[in-house]
C-alpha cells in the first residue's frame, strides 16, 4: 500500500511542540523544528530478548541534516538501519514503537518495506558499488523501480545522479567501465549517486567516510552539503568535527550498562548542533564532545 | 573507563639471547621438516597419477602378435594386382565389394544388406521381390529407408570378415619400444609350448597397434575385441551426463538459493543443512538401490516412457537412461547444493543490502546482484560433481545398464550402457585383448572427464571477467 504523500502538508502544519524531545532531566529546551519528514517516536529495537536501543525519540527535519554520534556500541547504526526498515534483514531484529514517514508508521503491518527503502535511500560505512559498469550501478536503481523512460532518459537520469554525487565530470568518458575501476572516495560518491538516483526523499548515510582519506571526506561533505537542498540526509558518523561541520541537528547517544552486563542504546540528548557543541544540556554528552569520554 | 595494565612479574620469563638462539635454531628446523613432510605428500600424489596414466597408456598401445583368417596381400594378389604396389585401402568400392561377396554366406550378406543396403540402386545379396515384401511390411528394415553403405564401411567389412585378424598375443607400450626382439621371442616360446592351437609360426605377422583410435571411439561393442568400439557407450554416457545436469543443476542451486538466502534459522534448516552433508557422503550404491526401487519399478510408467507414448511404449521397462540419468542427478545433487551454497555464501552481504537499500525486491537482489557474482563458482562446482558422476558404475549396474548392447541409445527412454560399465565389462573377460581395450576405454573416459573440466575452466573465466 503506497504512502499517502499529500499528508506531507498536515505535517508542515503540525505543532512544533509536538517534536519536543525530553530528555530525562529535562535540561534543555527543544529546538524548534522545521517539518518533519520522518520521527522516531519511542523506538525500542531488540535483537532478540536484547534490547539493543530504548525509548528513541527523534524528528528529523526536512532539508536538514541530522547528524548521530556517540561512543561505539551506542546503537546509533541500528537507529538509522531501523529507518529504512534494513533491520529486517537480520532475521531476530524487531523494532517496538513507531517510525512515523509523513503520517505513516513505516513498521505497521501493511506497508512493504522494498517502498520504504525506495523512498529512503541509504550509503554505506564501506564504498560497496555494484560489480558492474559505472553507468549500470546508477540506473538499476530506477530500472528495478520501474522508471518508464526511454534509453535517453534514463541516460539523463544517470547523468543528473552523477553530477549530484558530483562525479559526472570524472566518469562520464567511463561509463561502461566498473565501478570497482574507481577510487575509493569515487566509488563512495558512485554509492551516492545510485542512491539518489531513483529520486527517495529521504537518504541515510552509514558512517559514510570512514574508509576514505581526509581529501575524499571533505568532497563528500561537500556533496552533504548541496545535497540536502534536495533530500532530508540522516547521518550515523564518528567523527564529531565531521558532524560539527555539516549538520544542523544532532542527537547524541550513549549506553546503559545494566547489572548483568549488557548495554543498551539510548538518547542522551538531541539539539541543534550549534547548542550541542557550545552548550549541551547533558553532563554525558559535554564529557563525550571534549573528549573526556569514549 | 580504564583497565588496570596486568603487572610485569619480577623474574624476565623470555629467555636469554643464547637461549633465543638456540631456540630459534630448533623452531627453524621444525619449520623445515614440515615443509619436507608437505613435499612429500605432494610427490606422493603425483607419484600415484604418473602411475595411473602410465598404466593405462602402456596398456592402450604397444606390438600385437595377429593371424589373418586370409592375408590382405592374397585378396589384393586375388584381384590380379601387384600387392606389393597396392593395399587393400587403395581397392576401389566395387572391387571391395566383390571380396566381400565372395568371402561371406549369402545368409550373412542379406543381413548385412537389411541394416544398410551396398547400392542406391541395386541390390546385391537380396532377391528384389523379398525386398519389396521387406520395406512393405509393417516393421521395413533399417536398409530400406538409410542410404548406402560407404567405401569406409565396407572395407571395414572386409577387415572384419574376410581378413579376420585375430590378435593371439599383445605386448604393452613400453617394452614394445624398449624390447620389441622380447615379443618375437615371447611369442616363438608360445608356439613351443602350443599355446596357439592350430595356427603354424609363419602365418603371425608382427604389427603395431594403437588399441585407442578413431575406429575404435566410434565403433559399436562387439564380441570380438579387434573390432569392438565404444560407440554406444560414449554416447550412453553423454546422455547421462546431459540428463544429470537437466535434473541436478536447476534443482541444486534452486534449493542452495533457497537455503542461503531465504531460510531463516531454525532448527528444521539446521536438520535440513545437516542432511544435505551426510547425503554427499553416501555410498553410490545407494543410490542405485533407490533408483531400482523407484525410477525403475515404482515410477516405471514413466521412466520407460509409456505414459508419453500409449500404445507402443518406447522401452518394455524402467532401465532407461532417464532412470539412470536421474539416479546420477540424486547422487550428485547433494555436492551441487553444498557448492553452490558456498559460492553463495562468498557473495558478500554488503552487495545485497546495497540492492536491498534501493528498494529492490529480494529476487531482484539475487537474480541480478548475487547470482552474477556467484555464477563462476556455482558452474564450476556443479560441473566438477557431473564429472564424478560420469565415472560412477556401482549405481548404474544396479538400476541396469546394459552389459552388452549395440544400439545406440536413441533417446531418453533407451536402453543404454555407459563407458565404465564397458569398461567393468572388458576387464572381466579372460582374453588378453579385452583388458587393452578396457585400457583404450579408460583412455576415452580420462578424455572425457579432462574436456569436462575443460569446459567448467573456459565458462569460469568467461563469467568472471563478465562481472
Amino acid at each position: 500500500m503506497p504512502f499517502d504523500t499529500d499528508q506531507t502538508e498536515k505535517a508542515m502544519t503540525r505543532d512544533p511542540e509536538e517534536y519536543a524531545i525530553r530528555s530525562p532531566a529535562e535540561s534543555t529546551s527543544p529546538p524548534p523544528p522545521a517539518e518533519a519528514v520522518m520521527r522516531i517516536e519511542d523506538m525500542d529495537v531488540f535483537y532478540g530478548d536484547f534490547r539493543a536501543v530504548k525509548e528513541v525519540s527523534i524528528p528529523f527535519a526536512k532539508n536538514e541534516i541530522t547528524a548521530l554520534i556517540g561512543p561505539s556500541g551506542c546503537g546509533k547504526s541500528t537507529v538509522l538501519r531501523s529507518l529504512n526498515r534494513m533491520n529486517d534483514l537480520i532475521p531476530t531484529a524487531r523494532v517496538e514503537g513507531k517510525v512515523m514517514f509523513h503520517d505513516e508508521n513505516i513498521y505497521q503491518r501493511h506497508v512493504d518495506p522494498v517502498e520504504v527503502r525506495r523512498r529512503v535511500g541509504m550509503v554505506f560505512q564501506k564504498p560497496n558499488p555494484f560489480p558492474k559498469s559505472i553507468y549500470e550501478n546508477v540506473a538499476w536503481g530506477a530500472r528495478i523501480n520501474g522508471f518508464k523512460g526511454k534509453r535517453g532518459e534514463l541516460d539523463d537520469l544517470v547523468e543528473h545522479a552523477l553530477t549530484q554525487a558530483a562525479l559526472w565530470e570524472e566518469v562520464k568518458d567511463k561509463l561502461t567501465e566498473s565501478g570497482y575501476s574507481l577510487s575509493g572516495g569515487q566509488q563512495q560518491r558512485l554509492c551516492i549517486a545510485r542512491a539518489v538516483a531513483p529520486s527517495p526523499e529521504v537518504l541515510l548515510m552509514d558512517e559514510p567516510c570512514s574508509a576514505l582519506d581526509p581529501i575524499a571526506t571533505l568532497r563528500i561533505e561537500e556533496l552533504m552539503m548541496t545535497l540536502k537542498k534536495e533530500f532530508t540526509i540522516i547521518i550515523v558518523t564518528h567523527n564529531m568535527q565531521q558532524a560539527g561541520r555539516v549538520s544542523d541537528r544532532t542527537a547524541f547517544f550513549s549506553v546503559d550498562v545494566d547489572d548483568r552486563g549488557q548495554r543498551t542504546g539510548k538518547l542522551v540528548e538531541f539539539d541543534d548542533t550549534d547548542r550541542i557543541f557550545t552548550a549541551p544540556g547533558e553532563k554525558e554528552t559535554e564529557d563525550y564532545i571534549t573528549g573526556r569520554f569514549g | 573507563m580504564s583497565l588496570a595494565a596486568p603487572e610485569r612479574p619480577e623474574v624476565d620469563l623470555f629467555p636469554t639471547p643464547e637461549e633465543y638462539q638456540g631456540l630459534l635454531s630448533k623452531r627453524t628446523r621444525r619449520a623445515r621438516l614440515f615443509q619436507a613432510a608437505c613435499l612429500l605428500a605432494l610427490t606422493v600424489a603425483v607419484v600415484a597419477l604418473v602411475a595411473l596414466i602410465y598404466t593405462i597408456i602402456n596398456d592402450s598401445f604397444g606390438l600385437v602378435a595377429v593371424v589373418n583368417q586370409t592375408e590382405p596381400e592374397a585378396v589384393v594378389a586375388d584381384l590380379g594386382l601387384d600387392p606389393t604396389q597396392v593395399t587393400l585401402d587403395d581397392l576401389e568400392y566395387d572391387q571391395l565389394l566383390g571380396v566381400l561377396q565372395a568371402g561371406i554366406s549369402s545368409g550373412v550378406g542379406r543381413r548385412l544388406e537389411r541394416e544398410q543396403r551396398f547400392y542406391a540402386d541395386r541390390l546385391v545379396f537380396e532377391p528384389q521381390d523379398s525386398w519389396d515384401e521387406l520395406c512393405a511390411s509393417a516393421e521395413p528394415v533399417p536398409g530400406c529407408t538409410a542410404g548406402p553403405r560407404g567405401h569406409a564401411n565396407v572395407l571395414a567389412l572386409v577387415l572384419e570378415r574376410v581378413v579376420q585378424p585375430d590378435v593371439i598375443a599383445t605386448y604393452p607400450l613400453v617394452p614394445s619400444l624398449l624390447n620389441p626382439e622380447g615379443f618375437e621371442a615371447d611369442v616363438a616360446a608360445g608356439f613351443e609350448a602350443n599355446r596357439f592351437g592350430d595356427y603354424r609360426p609363419d602365418q603371425v605377422g608382427i604389427e603395431w597397434r594403437a588399441w585407442f583410435n578413431w575406429t575404435f571411439l566410434t565403433s559399436p561393442s562387439s564380441a570380438t575385441p579387434e573390432i569392438a568400439g565404444i560407440r554406444t557407450a560414449i554416447l550412453g554416457s553423454a546422455w547421462l551426463v546431459a540428463i544429470t545436469i537437466l535434473f541436478a543443476v536447476p534443482v541444486g542451486v534452486g534449493a542452495a538459493i533457497y537455503l542461503v538466502e531465504y531460510a531463516r534459522p531454525s532448527r528444521l534448516n539446521d536438520f535440513i543443512q545437516t542432511n544435505i552433508y551426510n547425503l554427499a557422503g553416501v555410498p553410490s550404491i545407494i543410490y542405485g538401490m533407490l533408483g531400482l526401487a523407484i525410477l525403475v519399478r515404482v515410477l516405471e510408467p514413466f521412466t520407460s516412457g509409456a505414459v508419453f507414448t500409449p500404445g507402443t511404449p518406447p522401452s518394455d521397462n524402467g532401465r532407461t537412461v532417464l532412470s539412470a540419468g536421474i539416479t546420477l542427478g540424486l547422487l550428485t545433487l547433494p555436492v551441487v547444493i553444498i557448492s553452490a551454497q558456498e559460492a553463495l555464501k562468498a557473495v558478500p552481504s554488503s552487495l545485497r543490502q546495497a540492492s536491498m537499500g534501493l528498494g529492490a525486491t529480494k529476487w531482484q537482489t539475487v537474480r541480478s546482484q548475487v547470482l552474477p557474482v556467484a555464477l563462476p563458482g556455482i558452474l564450476t562446482g556443479a560441473i566438477l560433481a557431473v564429472a564424478r558422476a560420469i565415472g560412477e558404475t556401482a549405481p548404474l549396474i544396479l538400476v541396469g545398464a546394459a552389459s552388452f548392447i549395440t544400439v545406440d541409445p536413441s533417446g531418453p527412454f533407451s536402453k543404454f550402457t555407459a563407458v565404465p560399465i564397458q569398461i567393468f565389462q572388458w576387464t572381466s573377460f579372460p582374453q588378453e585383448e579385452f583388458r587393452k581395450i578396457a585400457a583404450a576405454a579408460s583412455l576415452a573416459l580420462l578424455l572425457l572427464l579432462l574436456i569436462l573440466n575443460a569446459g567448467a575452466v573456459i565458462l569460469r573465466n568467461r563469467y568472471a571477467r563478465k562481472a
